[in-house]
């Protein structure tokens, strides 16, 4: 796994930066189009990432609404700014240690952006009483879910080896 | 003589995660062996115990995965109509609603992410507490790794609180035992990964071939 050649080296780099780059693009209908409908009681409501948030928030259950604020909003862009990050100062022999570092925090943290997908199918599952109360699945949860296989597999592809090449060792 | 010894024993691991040379040690009992570049954990002092203490979790784990996908999860009551949920029943919906990328996505982060892991670490384990050579562990070791980041079993935990937190303000919501048992199946998930020691996996596996 680890003996790949300098090809191999290059072609990690740009599969990483062009999942990256589809991440970042992905991130904005990912947030602006709403993820899913809640109807109860002939009452539609779309909402957005950031309206599921807000309306936790309002209900006055903040510690949940921080949880879902956190895993779906903050992770994914810090996911997307530390992986840009480490891409533009390949390369650089400043900060390795920092830098592996950050890799691996973008590594463990990042699947938790899944609570939104899994909360998704759960009240999808539940809600299909009818037009009592039901829950239909939009757009926006599709970007939501490219932007996050994106960041995973970028995060995979773009070993922590790799930044402790020197410009020496791996021609870019 | 015992220099001599030693200098045999020395020998070059690679670091997991930066791919750098550490000079490998006998290590005292309960001390770790720490990469000089970039701080992660090399390996850590062989005991024998923990390669069995993760075995037994991983095959709970199993066991507690098959429970955690056959029992309903929440039960939702809106005036009178009741509706309860396994798992799989969201995969269902979100397929029916034609959001099949989501439903796969669910499927396998949720369901074959926390038994794959589960069962090919169950398997290595196998080998490497019984001493008996399995076909294929090798590969099987490398599938657990890959599998590793794919147990999001106590992601799911925190995506049920949110949907029971969620559903309160529409309806009468309750837990159900499914639930417990994918707590279950998240606490046995993050303490195979802890006490589960690659370094000592592979030792074992060396003596075996």
């Amino acid at each position: 796994m680890n003996d790949g050649g300098e090809t191999n080296d290059r072609m990690r780099l740009q599969i990483a930066a062009a999942l990256v780059v589809s991440g970042i693009i992905l991130y904005v209908p990912a947030n602006i189009l709403p993820v899913m409908t809640m109807t109860v009681v002939g009452d539609d409501e779309p909402l957005t990432v950031m309206g599921g948030v807000q309306e936790l928030y309002d209900s006055g259950l903040w510690p949940i609404a921080g949880i879902v604020f956190l895993a779906s909003i903050v992770v994914p862009f810090a996911k997307l700014a530390s992986l840009s990050y480490l891409l533009l100062t390949h390369g650089s022999q400043k900060w390795q240690r920092q830098r592996g570092t950050l890799r691996h925090i973008v590594h463990t943290v990042g699947s938790w952006s899944m609570v939104d997908i899994f909360l998704l199918s759960i009240l999808v599952a539940v809600g299909q009483l009818g037009i009592l109360a039901s829950v239909q699945a939009e757009p926006g949860c599709i970007f939501f879910a490219a932007v996050l296989v994106c960041t995973l597999f970028a995060s995979e592809c773009y070993q922590a080896r790799l930044i402790w090449k020197t410009p020496k060792t791996l021609p870019t | 003589m015992s220099k001599l010894v030693q200098a045999n024993e020395l020998r070059w691991v690679a670091c997991p995660e930066c791919d750098a040379s550490c000079k490998d040690h006998p290590l005292p009992p309960k001390s770790f062996l720490r990469c000089i570049r970039c701080g992660t954990l090399v390996k850590k002092a062989a005991d024998s115990i923990s390669l069995q203490r993760a075995w037994a979790l991983a095959v709970t784990g199993l066991f507690f995965a098959v429970l955690a996908n056959s029992y309903p999860i929440l039960t939702f009551d809106v005036a009178g109509n009741t509706q309860s949920n396994l798992v799989v029943t969201g995969i269902f919906g979100l397929v029916d609603q034609g959001y099949w990328p989501i439903a796969l996505l669910v499927f396998f982060a949720g369901i074959a992410g926390p038994a794959l892991h589960l069962a090919s670490v169950s398997y290595v384990l196998t080998g490497c507490c019984l001493r008996v050579r399995l076909p294929g562990v090798r590969r099987a070791l490398a599938f657990s790794e890959s599998m590793e980041s794919w147990n999001l079993a106590p992601v799911y935990l925190v995506a049920t609180i949110v949907a029971v937190v969620k559903l309160d303000m529409l309806g009468t919501v309750n837990w159900q035992q499914g639930t417990w048992w994918i707590l279950a199946l998240s606490l046995c998930s993050l303490l195979t990964v802890q006490f589960f020691n690659r370094d000592l996996v592979e030792r074992r596996l060396e003596e075996l071939e």
